[in-house]
């Protein structure tokens, strides 16, 4: 079989990666799913046939895609900025504007350039395991892939040929579990890399010394500190312009009822690092857990600035900076809702905004009509959100695999949108 | 039968050349010429007939391209598929899943033990392997026909996914066969093979 090898190195981007992907089949067997888990579909009284939706491993066609079925308040307005990437998930820019998508089942990590006016798609890296956490500090890309942690120095300047990165997968120490822990990364305002590491279950008791954690690090992977914990899954967060306290989405647990628990957008307040979120006893505003039950579940569990839905998988958040949109916007979250795949009538599939005071929030829709709840179905995923450098908001659909870009223009000189 | 056999011995000296080179197809290979290289181990009707090697017929199409899809990536990593898959276009892998997903599905010859399938059936109604595989287990989008399947590929394909040598798509199928033994997993597959 030796003369497969050339094969597989001709499969990838950067032919020495191969060595890479080679190390993380068999010799390492990686858990999945905890056998402790505690799911009781039957008694949830929901329909036992809900299954996850399938994530298409091809892209629609530019011309398939959903952008005129999308409302927007007054004065916004939808286009498509790039399609033809599959899987399409989380975005960061480097300091050259170039954007970097991380996927998940697909394996690859997408480089997205500007050419002309249009743009120019590269497939990065291939053959990875769920490289969702992307994140950028001093021209160097750092790629997550569950337990493996890569950077990319001087990544801009090697677009065609990344090379194998610097590995620090060892220095991070992340576990191998591979359930809920695609991992979401970013640089916090005191220049550390902050790590989730979700829960290995639906509900289940986890290890809280490993799992159900925000974590940050010195960028080397050293100095390992617990940020928040008992959290089920973040798979996006972002700090406050002003306050620089942490914020971040959290998806409830599955098979409880098609009514919640609901999932949570939360903060760790100043000084708080390393409060406790509830996992896997208490849920949203102080729901006890109906299979893990402890007395006094919701005791000493810091309970969300507000809830955002049931089963609506709020995943990208991103507090607004930009010079671009109304300035009531400032500083206000866009929170992007994936949707439901455990509700008998689907849920989310949007971005909402979060607007944030004194730890607690209010939310209120932004952009819809992905959802046709007559029809109980979807034609989009929204999963990440990031503000380019002229102010606009790009929003990644994972199910299209496809990037929306979100622009203001007040309707006349003098009059400005009154939300 | 006997138009096949003629056209078919070619592909198959064919196939073994291109195994030796590592080179399975040029790009723009004929469909046809592509799905006889699949039918030399996944059966001629898609129902294949080699130990460990999975039937594809009436799989969902879904589940047939995505899985190739996720082998071309190399994320799914079976080194015998590497020299059919690596060229594959997208539009060549519709027509491939769209083909296999239109063919009968039939049991193999393998001999299936009553009193295995009895307790198979049990162990799959606590496990509610129909709430993902379909009531009929005949599969359904990203998810496998189990119904049909060879015992011996699913039987290693439980095992590959008790001890996590094999994750599927996503992490699901890690839940339904922790704490199970060798002697259930082959009870569920005795079960599946037989429905």
């Amino acid at each position: 079989m030796i003369n497969l090898i050339p094969c597989r190195l001709g499969l990838l981007i950067a032919g020495s990666f191969a060595l890479i992907a080679a190390g993380s089949s068999s010799a390492f067997a990686q858990a999945g799913f905890s056998p402790l888990d505690k799911s009781n579909p039957a008694a949830s009284k929901q329909d036992t046939n809900l299954k996850p939706h399938a994530t298409p491993p091809m892209a629609a066609p530019a011309d398939k895609l959903p952008v005129d079925k999308l409302k927007l308040p007054a004065g916004f307005k939808a286009e498509v900025w790039s399609s033809g990437h599959p899987g399409a998930r989380t975005m960061v820019e480097g300091p050259k504007g170039t954007i970097f998508m991380g996927t998940r089942q697909l394996g690859r990590v997408y480089a997205i350039t500007n050419k002309d006016g249009k743009r120019e798609v590269k497939v990065l890296l291939q053959g990875l395991t769920q490289p969702n956490g992307l994140a950028v500090k001093d021209g160097a890309l750092y790629v997550l892939a569950i337990n493996k942690v890569f950077r990319f120095d001087n990544i801009e300047d090697n677009l065609d040929k990344p090379g194998t990165g610097v590995e620090l997968t060892d220095k991070f120490n992340l576990p191998d579990t591979v359930h809920h822990n695609w991992k979401y990364a970013d640089f916090g305002p005191d220049g550390k890399l902050y790590i989730q590491v979700g829960a290995n279950c639906n509900i289940c008791e986890i290890n809280n010394g490993i799992h159900g954690q925000i974590r940050r690090y010195n960028p080397d992977g050293s100095g390992m500190e617990i940020v928040a914990r008992g959290v089920r899954n973040t798979v996006g967060f972002d700090w406050h312009p002003v306050t620089k306290e942490l914020w971040f989405t959290d998806n409830g647990r599955d098979w409880a009822g098609n009514g919640g628990p609901e999932d949570e957008l939360n903060v760790v307040a100043k000084g708080k690092e390393g409060s406790f979120f509830g996992f896997p006893y208490c849920h949203a505003n102080g729901v006890p857990d109906p299979d893990v039950k402890i007395p006094n579940p919701c005791a000493g569990v810091t309970l969300p600035a507000v809830t955002t839905g049931p089963h609506s998988a709020g995943l990208g958040i991103r507090f607004y900076t930009g010079n671009m949109f109304p300035k009531s916007y400032q500083n206000v979250a866009f929170i992007a809702r994936r949707g439901s795949w455990n509700r008998e009538q689907k849920f989310g599939y949007d971005v909402i905004v979060a607007r944030t005071s004194g730890g607690k929030a209010k939310l209120e829709p932004f952009l819809s009509g992905f959802l046709d709840e007559k029809g109980n179905a979807f034609s989009g995923r929204p999963v990440y959100v990031h503000q380019m450098k002229d102010g606009s908001l790009l929003v990644s659909d994972e199910q299209n695999g496809a990037i929306y870009r979100i622009t203001y223009q007040a309707k006349s000189a003098g009059k400005t949108a009154s939300r | 039968m006997g138009l096949v056999r003629k056209y078919w011995r070619p592909p198959v000296l064919g196939l073994a050349v291109a195994l030796l080179s590592g080179e399975a197809f040029a790009q723009g290979t004929p469909l046809a010429e592509r799905i006889q290289a699949c039918n030399a181990c996944h059966g001629e009707d898609g129902n294949s007939k080699m130990e460990n090697i999975p039937s594809l017929a009436g799989q969902p199409e879904f589940f047939i391209l995505n899985q190739l899809v996720l082998m071309r990536e190399n994320v799914r990593q079976v080194e015998a598929m590497v020299p059919f898959v690596k060229d594959l276009k997208d539009d060549d892998i519709r027509a491939l899943a769209a083909h296999f997903a239109k063919l009968e599905p039939k049991a193999s010859a393998e001999p299936v033990d009553p009193a295995l399938v009895k307790r198979g059936e049990e162990i799959a109604s606590a496990k509610r392997c129909v709430s993902c595989h379909a009531a009929n287990l005949g599969g359904q989008e990203q998810i496998p026909r189990v119904a049909k399947q060879r015992i011996d590929y699913l039987t290693k394909s439980l095992k590959e996914f008790g001890d996590g040598t094999r994750q599927g798509a996503d992490t699901n199928m890690s839940v339904p066969v922790a704490g199970l033994s060798d002697a259930d997993l082959a009870a569920l597959a005795h079960y599946a093979a037989s429905r």
